[in-house]
């Protein structure tokens, strides 16, 4: 039978020879080098590298790419200056959410926009289908590479490889420098609950993967390579949902608990109508934490309250954190207050848990809001 | 023996579901293999039989689960749980630093050992299964 070929990064040479490979979205991945718990934890208390190259990562440029922007997505973009980065969703008309993303403001009329691996093809086909003409939307995903540099060590292990003042560029702001010699785009954003950084790195095709390598091997000296297994475990502790499992097509920003990336009174994006809509009612199920005394909650087990079922967990695992499972779920609007008891039954047995709204670490000791000194 | 960098005893029983079982005296103790360990990478969470509980060959008796995922766990030989090992309660780690000694899961008294005990591999036979698996 025909078998599709897994599609590889740029520094596939590194991960073969040092990671356990899994295919994700297409690719072939690493999905832990070492173990999972181990490099969570370097990410949480030094800093850890992730090749996040498979990400979708399009360009969008032109006098008309603000406009075009501005109707994709439910956050302002006019109003953003250049040099920010900004996490945001891509609705359908329903209100659903297509993708979540980041888009990085480069200029006036300049972007990065990163989307999911998995849904990256979806993605183009819905920004060329609304695109006006004489705009270029351009993938530049297999020309370019990116690296994660995540955890509280992460600006002291990339400062030592450019000139640009990390110290200076604050939370989701970016800017281009040359790092370990190359072309590159740095932003201060990340998907683990920690400082750190996404570095781009222009003109990184798999006929030449020499400089990014180079990069990877330089930041490896200073900081931990990190698999696809912790990138879960570290997005989930953060309480971040992650597409196709916690989000999709058919949950909406408000159940979602991101609501916060509407701007207020913006209209005319795909989706407005019912968001402007949705935005008036309660809504009938919200996402939340949760966390149980024993046992580890995994996706599609039942939630349940005094009264019978109340949810359904959307993606579990074990928090080396809290050393307990913890779970985001989506639970009926009237039981989701934090703190709330509930149980998830596992293998016949019925798992007592709380409530809580994430991050599921406290905030004074991990991430990147942690006080300096702990 | 070790085959492709998994410890394969040569004094065990073990079965396609990469359980192992180890005859001492009346008693059987079970564990999983090294493989089966170092497939789910880092073992957090260990779910095992109670004691007085009765298991049948073949039947799920629990689970051992890592960060990513759930494996769950087949018993080998019918009869009744002895002991469980507690120290796994404080570190499931046990089960990828040690999965033959320190890391074993559960005592039982079989209750149809000979006949049971046909439809296992020995250490030859299972080395073999290991390495069709790690061909494919």
């Amino acid at each position: 039978m025909f078998k599709a070929v897994p599609k590889t990064t740029q520094l596939f040479g590194y991960h073969s020879t040092h990671a356990t490979l899994t295919e994700f979205a297409g690719y072939e991945m690493p999905l832990w080098y070492t173990t999972t718990a181990a490099e969570h934890m370097a990410v949480r208390n030094t800093s850890g590298i992730f090749d996040v190259s498979h990400m979708g990562r399009f360009s969008v440029e032109g006098p008309k790419a603000t406009g075009f922007l501005e109707s994709l997505v439910p956050t302002a973009v006019k109003a953003q200056p250049p040099g920010k980065a900004f996490y945001t969703l891509l609705l359908n008309t329903k209100g659903g959410i297509m993708d979540d993303l980041i888009i990085e403001k480069l200029g006036e009329d300049a972007y990065m926009v990163v989307v999911n691996a998995a849904n990256a093809k979806a993605d183009m086909d819905h920004m060329l289908a609304n695109s006006p003409k004489g705009l270029d939307v351009v993938d530049v995903t297999d020309s370019t590479a990116m690296i994660a540099v995540q955890g509280p060590g992460a600006i002291a292990s990339l400062q030592r490889l450019t000139d640009l003042d990390l110290g200076q560029l604050k939370r989701f702001r970016c800017a281009e420098a040359r790092v370990a010699g190359e072309n590159a785009l740095i932003s201060r954003t990340g998907y683990t609950g920690e400082d750190g950084f996404e570095v781009t790195v222009y003109d990184a095709t798999s006929e030449h993967p020499d400089g990014v390598m180079k990069l990877w091997e330089k930041l490896a000296e200073t900081s931990t390579p990190c698999g696809l297994g912790a990138r879960d475990s570290l997005r989930l502790e953060a309480g971040f949902p992650l597409h196709g499992a916690d989000i999709n097509q058919a949950t909406n920003p408000f159940e979602a608990d991101l609501a916060w990336v509407i701007t207020a009174g913006k209209r005319g994006f795909i989706g407005s109508e019912v968001i402007e809509a949705s935005a008036a009612q309660l809504p009938s199920r919200v996402r939340r934490g949760l966390v149980l005394d024993s046992g580890i909650p995994r996706h599609g087990f039942e939630v349940t309250g005094d009264a019978g079922a109340v949810g359904v967990v959307t993606s579990g695992t074990f928090s080396p954190i809290l050393r307990r499972g913890i779970a985001l779920c989506y639970l009926a609007y009237a039981g989701s207050e934090p703190g709330s008891t509930i149980g998830v039954t596992i293998r016949g047995v019925n798992q007592s848990g709380t409530v809580t709204k994430p991050p599921f670490y406290e905030e004074r000791l991990y991430g990147w809001k942690r006080q300096k000194g702990n | 023996m070790e085959i492709r960098g998994y410890q394969v005893p040569d004094d065990l029983m073990y079965t396609k579901e990469h359980e192992w079982a180890r005859e001492e005296g009346e008693v059987i103790r079970v564990g999983i293999t090294d493989y089966a360990a170092k497939t789910l990478n880092d073992v957090v969470y260990v779910s095992a039989p109670k004691v007085n509980v009765t298991i049948e060959q073949s039947k799920p008796m629990g689970a051992v689960e890592s960060i990513k995922a759930v494996s769950e766990v087949y018993a080998p030989f019918s009869g009744k749980v002895l002991e469980t090992n507690h120290d796994l309660d404080s570190h499931p780690e046990l089960i990828n630093k040690s999965p033959y000694m320190e890391g074993w899961l559960i005592m039982v008294a079989p209750s149809n050992l000979p006949a049971e005990r046909k439809s296992l591999l020995d250490a030859k036979a299972y080395a073999a299964f290991l390495e069709t698996l790690l061909q494919k």
